[in-house]
């Protein structure tokens, strides 16, 4: 099975603070790394390789240092690395990336499957997945989170995270998977394989706009449908309040902010325990 | 092209595995003073022991900075298990590699490489340290091979190897000349092993004696051409000293870490400890002597690649940066005050660790001496 999986290079923090003035996220001081739902994906392709033979080729978007996680993925198994870099992708909204990337992956032309993490820990949006797998025409399963091995007549099955419970899905392919860390624990990158994704003549390839055959306007910011108007971070924040005294004390008093607050129905008491104030 | 860098593409690998892996357990498995076999096993995976070693013949293909960049983020996690490791990547391999025979590879070294196998390296002796020339483990001719008697001690994974790479003596009267390695499987009839050392530091390396009585080995288990084993020995002692000066930098790093936490965490008079300048004035220092540490050892790392005669370099890294550990050590013990006397925080477990580094790959009494005569003395 031919497995294409994408791959996001994100900052190395789920605390995404960004500079008050400008609106932009503040990298200083964090590393990158491979998205972690991107990594469950690729270790999901890497033992469907193993098991059932074919390839696997990490598909990344972004500036030049995002080779990183290319090299890594091919550290991980992966048989082959591209990273779509070029100054016209720059500012892409989801739309914008998801199209370059289906682009790309129209180009690879070779695949039974892709796969990507369920979202990505920066922009926390979950919508690549479902929008490659829209811009390709393909069928999609989000949230998934065990894979059987591809049957004979061509579809797959796919166990899914839902609430309160998992479907199973069968699914033609090819189709677009979007991973959670329930599938799997990822393993570590070879150091031999690291070392030959470094080397002059390492299975990664670099390419820009012209080589996926797309047009000013198609990509980057000019072929985005969403425009970010300004970027803050809310105000505010939690506002934590210890309260003090016995435990009685303390519960009647909390029962009284959370009805100031409506948050419970006014009358509650604090009960038998609270009233005697010894108990907690 | 666009390429990724090798050497930070490997720190970072190794980071998260010994942040997410190793740091957790080091406490435990220090105070338990088990060999860490799930860890090591881990690293034989991933290809850690073939670091150094071509990839035509079975290596990752990497070199020696590549090598010192790994050993220093384990040693930043858990000093016993970077040696356990180092020890198999290096001196427990290395002569099987150049000098074994494509079976005896087959069936030790790619296993060992794998992790599979445990590799060790029999160079002390009770009354022969530094003086090896005094060495008096004995390998006489006989039919078909050699008969092997005497006696190791500090032999790192000797308790739970699968092989011993032997210096031993084949022409006493030869003195340097006469000595030799010899391949040991560790199920050959007379080779026993002693009880595993109560260790001060470094308590997952697991150290004893090795008594060899009468041990029969073929003849292509004599490593190398005979009477070349002093000058294969000092063919890799400036790789030896370079990695061991990595050991150093990667607990200095660990030491400097945790004590500039805890000196931003630590409230006293109602400001932080690192707030006032005599402990700033100690995380200072340790920063200096981390920067230096850090360019003698990678200085030396590049000359072993680039094949360049740098014992004096990797000596004076292996001194330097060991000594420059055991201050760290020192002062992270100083900045956490009396939890550092609790066998509950790592400072104490630095402190003891440092000591394995003052004498493996040279004692600093004999570097110094050594480093004077380079000098000019």
């Amino acid at each position: 099975m031919d497995i294409v999986v994408l791959i996001k290079q994100v900052p190395d923090s789920t605390e995404v603070k960004l500079d008050p003035k400008t609106g932009h996220l503040l990298r200083e001081g964090i590393g990158s790394i491979m998205n972690p739902d991107d990594r469950h994906a690729l270790e999901a392709a890497v033992r469907l390789k193993e098991a059932q033979g074919g390839k696997v080729v990490a598909l990344s978007m972004g500036p030049a240092q995002a080779v990183d996680i290319v090299s890594e993925a091919i550290g991980m198994g992966a048989d082959e690395g591209i990273l779509l870099s070029d100054s016209a992708f720059a500012g892409a909204d989801t739309w914008a990336t998801s199209s370059t990337l289906g682009k790309a992956i129209e180009k690879i032309a070779k695949y039974d499957l892709v796969l990507c993490g369920r979202q990505a820990i920066d922009g926390d949006t979950a919508q690549i997945g479902p929008q490659v797998a829209e811009y390709l025409g393909l069928p999609q399963v989000t949230y998934a989170c065990d894979i059987e091995a591809a049957r004979d007549d061509g579809t797959i099955m796919v166990k899914k995270r839902g609430e309160g419970g998992y479907e199973m899905v069968q699914c033609p392919l090819p189709a677009v998977l979007t991973v959670i860390a329930e599938m799997n624990r990822t393993r570590y990158p070879a150091i031999g394989r690291l070392i030959d994704a470094c080397a002059e003549r390492a299975p990664v390839q670099i390419w820009n706009a012209a080589d996926i055959g797309a047009k000013t306007g198609e990509v980057g910011l000019a072929g985005s449908l969403t425009h970010v108007i300004r970027t803050f971070a809310p105000k505010g924040g939690r506002r934590t309040e210890m309260l003090e005294g016995d435990t009685g004390t303390v519960v009647r008093t909390l029962l009284e902010k959370l009805q100031e607050k409506h948050l419970v129905l006014p009358g509650a008491q604090a009960g038998a325990v609270g009233q005697e104030g010894k108990k907690s | 092209m666009i390429r990724s860098n090798a050497q930070n593409l490997i720190r970072e690998s190794m980071a998260r595995f010994v942040d997410n892996e190793v740091v957790p357990k080091a406490h435990e498995l220090d105070a338990t003073g088990e060999f860490p076999r799930e860890l090591f096993e881990e690293l034989g995976r991933m290809g850690v022991f073939a670091i150094r070693y071509p990839k035509a013949k079975g290596g990752a293909g990497g070199n020696c900075v590549l090598f010192c960049t790994v050993c220093e983020e384990l040693a930043r996690g858990l000093m016993s298990l970077a040696a356990t490791s180092a020890m198999q990547a290096l001196m427990g391999t290395n002569f099987l590699f150049r000098y074994g025979s494509e079976e005896l590879k087959e069936k030790f070294f790619h296993p060992a490489m794998r992790g599979e196998k445990v590799a060790c390296f029999c160079l002390t002796e009770p009354e022969a340290g530094s003086d090896l020339g005094n060495a008096s483990t004995q390998a006489v001719p006989t039919a078909g091979g050699f008969i092997i008697n005497g006696m190791k001690t500090w032999v790192t994974n000797g308790p739970v190897a699968d092989f011993y790479t032997v210096l031993c003596q084949t022409n006493p009267e030869k003195k340097f000349k006469g000595l030799n390695f010899f391949f040991v499987p560790a199920d050959t009839p007379g080779l026993s092993r002693g009880k595993p050392f109560d260790l001060l530091g470094t308590r997952n390396t697991k150290i004893c004696e090795i008594a060899f009585k009468d041990c029969f080995v073929p003849l292509d288990h004599l490593l190398g051409a005979e009477g070349q084993g002093m000058t294969n020995l000092l063919s890799i002692l400036a790789e030896i000293r370079t990695m061991t000066a990595a050991l150093a930098v990667g607990l200095q790093r660990a030491a400097l870490n945790d004590s500039i936490r805890y000196a931003r965490e630590r409230a006293q008079f109602g400001k932080t400890i690192g707030e006032y300048q005599l402990i700033q004035a100690k995380i200072a220092n340790m920063a200096v002597d981390l920067e230096a540490s850090r360019l003698l050892t990678y200085k030396a790392a590049r000359m072993v690649d680039d094949k360049l005669p740098c014992l004096a370099e990797a000596s004076m890294a292996k001194y330097f940066a060991t000594e420059a550990a055991c201050r760290a050590a020192d002062l992270s013990t100083r900045i956490f005050g009396a939890y550092a006397y609790s066998m509950e925080y790592s400072p104490q477990r630095y402190y003891r660790d440092t000591r394995f580094l003052l004498y493996g790959g040279g004692t600093h009494e004999i570097l110094q001496t050594n480093i004077a005569k380079w000098a000019g003395l």
